[in-house]
């Protein structure tokens, strides 16, 4: 009786080791097995012109003042569900770096670099958010949105050049949707 | 010690095993890929043999401090291959990601206290403190090593790094014989050496068994060769590193602005 507590402990760690173990194990098998078509519908629709001239208007403008006022960026992005589908098109680009590596296993550095800039932009789009439920989104939206936008934008165009770059089936498609 | 001829079967098979699956490291040049692994699986050779000898011609406590330093030279070379296991899978652009180290070594850090709890619980009915301890630190390594690989496999899928073949072959070889030894050792700390010699004995069997299969599965992956990788056109590889420079001087002005957590 004295082993009692030692063996349900046991029993519990066991029966959760492997449920985690399990859990990401079909995690992982299931996002190896995501077909192109699965990967484009997860893309949220976003106005790609739009976006060009948000993240241009800072890109070609690095010396100048960049001419689009906030308000503007704000609705021409769609607002705070713009940038929410923009936040989680992130993933989905990365998803898409990593598909290359069926073809081309060092596009993980592509990957990797996608990760590291979307793990940025979301933490910027997550400030935002709590500035807009605080009331104070225009005070901190010229500071984040633009930058995010146009971040966001170099993003696609790394993935259209590593698709058109390296042959892979689909440019076609990601050239439209993106 | 009186040993059995299954006794020594499975020691000359473990031997067997280690050596080929040395041979195979080296003629498929993944040796130096992995200079902790076959550190590891030298010093096993060196183990077997060294304990072979002192059985046979050493007193019982030569045997047991010959026994108990290569079991920590064996915990720290295992937790040597697990560090290297993770870099091989996190550190795809040769540093770590600041995202995972930190959460690695929380991982880590949790995985010791939950072995340790489990440890603390354990009361093995044994005769001397002596063998409590070994089937204690037996426990304690097999639940730590069981989370440190559990923690690998969810870190990497969570962060979506994919894994290379030889890398994802050893540690699932590793990952579930640890999870088997968990049970195993549970077993020995539950029967203890009092309540019931032949169920000591069996438990250790089974597990020596299971580590068996699982060198001979390193050996059938090792012997097969890594798919060769494509290589990205350099044109393409440029134009990609320019439009991440300019992604780069974007988030350094982000990084101006404020912290990234």
């Amino acid at each position: 009786m004295t082993q009692l507590p030692f063996l349900s402990a046991v029993a519990v760690f066991l029966l959760a080791l492997v449920a985690v173990a399990i859990y990401f194990v079909a995690r992982a098998r299931r996002a190896s097995r995501t077909t192109w078509m699965e990967l484009l519908g997860r893309l949220k629709q976003i106005d790609r012109d739009k976006v060009a001239v948000i993240a241009l208007d800072l890109l070609e403008e690095q010396e100048a003042e960049p001419a689009l006022d906030p308000e503007m960026i704000f609705e021409m992005i769609g607002g705070m569900d713009g940038l929410g589908a923009m936040e989680q098109n992130c993933d989905v680009l990365i998803d898409m770096a990593a598909y290359v590596q069926q073809w081309y296993p060092e596009a993980l550095e592509i990957s990797e670099e996608l990760r590291l800039n979307a793990r940025e932009i979301k933490w910027h789009i997550g400030r935002l958010r709590g500035a807009s439920e605080r009331g104070h989104l225009f005070e901190q939206f010229p500071m984040y949105a633009q930058r995010a936008v146009a971040t966001y934008y170099l993003m696609t165009r790394s993935l259209l050049i590593l698709y058109e770059g390296g042959h892979i089936p689909g440019f076609t498609d990601l050239q439209r949707a993106l | 010690m009186h040993l059995t001829g299954l006794d020594l079967f499975l020691w000359a098979l473990a031997l067997i095993e280690h050596i080929v699956l040395l041979a195979v490291l080296w003629y498929r040049r993944a040796a130096p890929r992995f200079p902790l692994f076959t550190a590891l699986i030298t010093v096993s050779v060196l183990r077997t043999v060294v304990l072979y000898f002192t059985l046979r011609h050493g007193s019982s406590e030569q045997y047991f401090y010959t026994f108990w330093s290569f079991g920590f030279v064996d915990l720290a070379m295992q937790l040597g291959v697990v560090y290297e296991l993770s870099s091989r899978v996190f550190r795809p652009l040769g540093a770590w990601a600041p995202d995972v180290r930190r959460s690695f070594a929380v991982l880590a850090a949790v995985s010791v206290v939950i072995a340790a709890v489990l440890t603390w619980l354990a009361s093995p009915p044994t005769r001397t403190l002596r063998l409590a301890i070994v089937i204690r630190g037996n426990f304690f390594s097999s639940a730590l090593m069981s989370e440190l690989f559990v923690a690998m496999v969810a870190l990497s899928v969570t962060m979506g790094l994919p894994w290379r073949t030889h890398v994802a072959r050893l540690a699932q070889g590793f990952g579930v014989y640890s999870i088997f030894c968990v049970l195993t050792e549970g077993a020995h700390s539950y029967f203890g050496s009092t309540r019931g010699k032949q169920m000591y004995t069996l438990v250790s069997h089974i597990r020596i068994e299971l580590y068996c299969l699982c060198v001979a599965y390193w050996i059938w992956a090792l012997a097969r060769p890594e798919p060769e990788p494509r290589q990205l056109p350099e044109q393409l590889r440029l134009e990609l590193r320019t439009l991440q420079r300019r992604v780069a001087a974007l988030l350094q002005g982000f990084r101006g602005m404020g912290s990234v957590r």
